[in-house]
C-alpha cells in the first residue's frame, strides 16, 4: 500500500457548490453518509449509498482523485473480501460483497468530506463547535505535514538503499525487516522537527491569549440548510426502517434472490 | 576509465525540468566540487550516480555500466553517498552497528567486518563512542559517523552533499583532511557545496550549476576567481580573490591571482620584495 491512498483524503482547491458549503452542513454529510453505511448490510442498498456517495463527488469534480486512491486500497478491499468469503458458515457472497460494498462506500464518505474541506475550515468548525485552539491546530498541522512527511520518507529510503540495503525486492520478512530500518530515523527525526515546530510557535507568540479572533467567520447558508435537512432525513428514515421491521423484510427479499 | 560519466542527462519531478541535459565525468583521483544556486539540480544529479533518480532521457555509466540495468544497492558499492542531514541516515543502537550495516548487506567476511569497523572509527576520531548510541552524538559527530558509514565498505566514488553545512572549524578541517587522503588513495570524491572557501581549498575541478544546467566547467583556481562565472551561479568568490581583485583596481599590479591565504602572501612578498630592490 503506498502513499496514493492518501489522494482521497487530501484537499484540492475547487469552485464547487460542495467546497463552497460550510464545514458543519459537510460534517452532517459524513455523519449522515457513515451511518447509512453503517445500517445497511446488503449489497443491494449500500451500491444504491455509494451511487448516491458519487453523485456527491461528481458534483465536487473529485471523481478522479476517489478513483485512484480505490486503486491503491485495493488490497485491502481483496482482504476484507476474501477474510468474510472464507470465514463465513452461510450467506458467503451476500455477506462479503455487503462488507466490501461498505468498506467502500464508509472510505467514500470520508473521502467527500475531506477533498471539499480546507484544513482550515476543520479548524474552524471545530473551534466554533467548542474545541480548544490548541487542538484544532494540532489537528490541521498533522495534516500539515503530510507531504513532508512522505518526503522525509524518500529522503531515508535513499540513504538507506545507497549504503546496500535492498529495498527493491526480496520477501515478505525482508520487506517487514526493512521498514524497520526506514522508520527508526523517520520517528526521531520527526520527534526533533516537532520539538522545533513547537518552539518556533511559542516564539511567535501561540498561547499568548485564550480566544483568538477568527479571520473570516462560517456563515450558513440555504445550500447548507438543505444538505443539513437531507442528511437528517436520510438518518430518521433509516433508523425508523430499522425499529418498523421494515428494513428486516427488505434483507429477508434480498436474501431469498438466487445468490450463486 | 572514468569513474561515473553522466551523458546528456535529463530529468523531471512531475513534469517540471530539473535537468536539461547534463553532461559530465567523474575521475579517480580527483575532487570535484559541484556547485551552484539553490535549486539548480545539484542534489538531484548526484542522486543518479547510484541509480536513486534513473534519467528520464540520456544516460549514467558507473565503471562502464548503465545504471538504469542494475539495482541502487549494487550500485552503492561502488559509489557511497553521504547525505545531507545525519539525523535521516543514522538509525541503529551503537556507533558500531551503524558502520557494519553496509558491511553486512554486503556480505563482508565476518572476520573482516570488525577489524574495518575499527579502522574507520579511527580515522574519523570516534573510536571512543563505539558503543553509544548514534543519536547521543553532537552534530558534528554524526556527521563524521554517516561518512564512516559509507568509507567502511571502502566505495571508489565517495559524494558528500553539503559536507560543511552546520560543521564548526575544526570539524572542516576533519573533513577537509579525510577528502585529501582518499584522494591520495586514488578514489573520486565529489563535493556539492554553497561553501566557496571549502571548495577553493579542497577542490581540483568546479562545476557551475544554474537551473538544470551545467554552465561553466575546469579548473577550480579558473572558474572561482572569475568574477562574472560566480556571481551567474548566485555564489561569492572565496574571499582571498576577492581582496586580490579589489587590489588589482587599486593599481596593486599582483602576477598571478591567488585563490589561498598563503599564495596571497607568496604574492604581496614578491611585490614588496621588487619594490625594495
Amino acid at each position: 500500500m503506498s502513499l496514493r491512498v492518501l489522494e482521497a483524503f487530501k484537499f484540492r482547491r475547487r469552485n464547487t457548490v460542495i467546497h463552497l458549503l460550510d464545514p458543519r452542513s459537510k460534517f452532517m454529510l459524513l455523519v449522515a453518509f457513515t451511518g447509512a453505511s453503517l445500517m445497511l448490510s446488503d449489497p443491494v442498498t449500500l451500491t444504491v449509498l455509494l451511487i448516491g456517495e458519487l453523485v456527491v463527488l461528481a458534483v465536487a469534480k473529485a471523481v478522479r482523485e476517489w478513483h485512484r486512491s480505490l486503486r491503491g486500497f485495493s488490497l485491502i478491499l481483496i482482504m476484507v473480501f476474501a477474510l468474510n468469503y472464507l470465514s463465513l458458515p452461510s450467506n458467503k457472497l451476500f455477506t462479503s460483497l455487503a462488507m466490501t460494498m461498505r468498506f467502500i462506500a464508509l472510505t467514500t464518505a470520508f473521502s467527500i468530506f475531506f477533498l471539499t474541506t480546507t484544513p482550515d475550515e476543520l479548524a474552524l468548525a471545530l473551534e466554533a463547535s467548542g474545541v480548544p485552539r490548541d487542538y484544532t491546530l494540532m489537528f490541521t498541522m498533522s495534516l500539515r505535514f503530510v507531504p513532508t512527511l512522505a518526503r522525509d520518507l524518500q529522503v531515508v529510503a535513499d540513504a538507506l538503499m545507497s549504503r546496500g540495503l535492498e529495498l527493491e525486492r526480496g520477501g515478505i520478512r525482508d520487506r517487514v525487516r526493512n521498514y524497520v530500518y526506514l522508520l527508526v530515523p523517520l520517528i526521531v527525526y520527526e520527534l526533533r522537527r516537532s520539538l522545533m515546530v513547537a518552539e518556533a510557535l511559542e516564539a511567535r507568540g501561540f498561547g499568548l491569549s485564550k480566544r483568538v479572533e477568527p479571520y473570516h467567520e462560517l456563515r450558513f447558508g440555504l445550500p447548507d440548510y438543505a444538505i443539513t435537512i437531507l442528511s437528517l432525513a436520510l438518518l430518521l428514515a433509516l433508523a425508523y426502517a430499522h425499529l418498523s421491521g421494515y428494513y428486516a423484510r427488505v434483507l429477508e427479499y434480498l436474501l431469498q434472490l438466487p445468490w450463486p | 576509465m572514468d569513474a561515473v560519466v553522466v551523458d546528456r542527462v535529463f530529468f523531471s519531478y512531475d513534469e517540471v525540468p530539473v535537468l536539461k541535459g547534463v553532461s559530465l565525468r567523474v575521475r579517480l583521483g580527483e575532487v570535484l566540487a559541484i556547485m551552484g544556486e539553490n535549486g539548480a539540480g545539484k542534489t538531484t544529479l548526484i542522486r543518479h550516480f547510484n541509480g536513486l533518480l534513473k534519467p528520464k532521457r540520456g544516460r549514467v555509466l558507473v565503471f562502464g555500466v548503465d545504471t538504469r540495468e542494475v539495482s541502487v544497492a549494487q550500485l552503492s558499492r561502488k559509489v557511497g553517498i553521504v547525505f545531507q542531514n545525519p539525523d535521516h541516515q543514522l538509525f541503529a543502537e551503537s556507533v558500531e552497528k551503524e558502520v557494519e550495516f553496509a558491511l553486512r548487506n554486503m556480505d563482508y567476511p565476518e572476520e573482516g567486518v570488525k577489524e574495518r569497523v575499527e579502522q574507520v572509527l579511527r580515522l574519523l576520531d570516534l573510536e571512543k563512542y563505539r558503543s553509544r548510541s548514534p543519536y547521543s552524538l553532537s552534530v558534528g559527530e554524526r556527521k563524521r559517523l554517516t561518512i564512516a558509514a559509507i568509507l567502511s565498505y571502502d566505495p571508489d566514488v565517495l559524494v558528500l552533499d553539503e559536507p560543511t553545512a552546520g560543521q564548526d572549524f575544526i570539524n572542516k578541517m576533519r573533513i577537509k583532511g579525510l577528502i585529501e587522503s582518499l584522494k591520495a588513495q586514488r578514489k573520486a570524491v565529489v563535493i556539492v557545496t554553497h561553501d566557496v572557501e571549502f571548495a577553493a581549498q579542497t577542490a581540483d575541478r568546479v562545476v557551475l550549476m544554474v537551473s538544470g544546467e551545467i554552465v561553466c566547467e575546469g579548473p577550480a583556481r579558473e572558474i572561482l576567481t572569475a568574477p562574472e562565472l560566480v556571481m551567474k551561479s548566485r555564489l561569492s568568490m572565496p574571499q582571498i580573490a576577492y581582496s586580490a581583485l579589489l587590489l588589482r583596481r587599486r593599481g596593486v599590479a599582483l602576477p598571478d591571482t591567488p585563490m589561498l591565504p598563503d599564495e596571497l602572501c607568496s604574492e604581496l612578498i614578491k611585490l614588496v620584495r621588487q619594490n625594495v630592490a
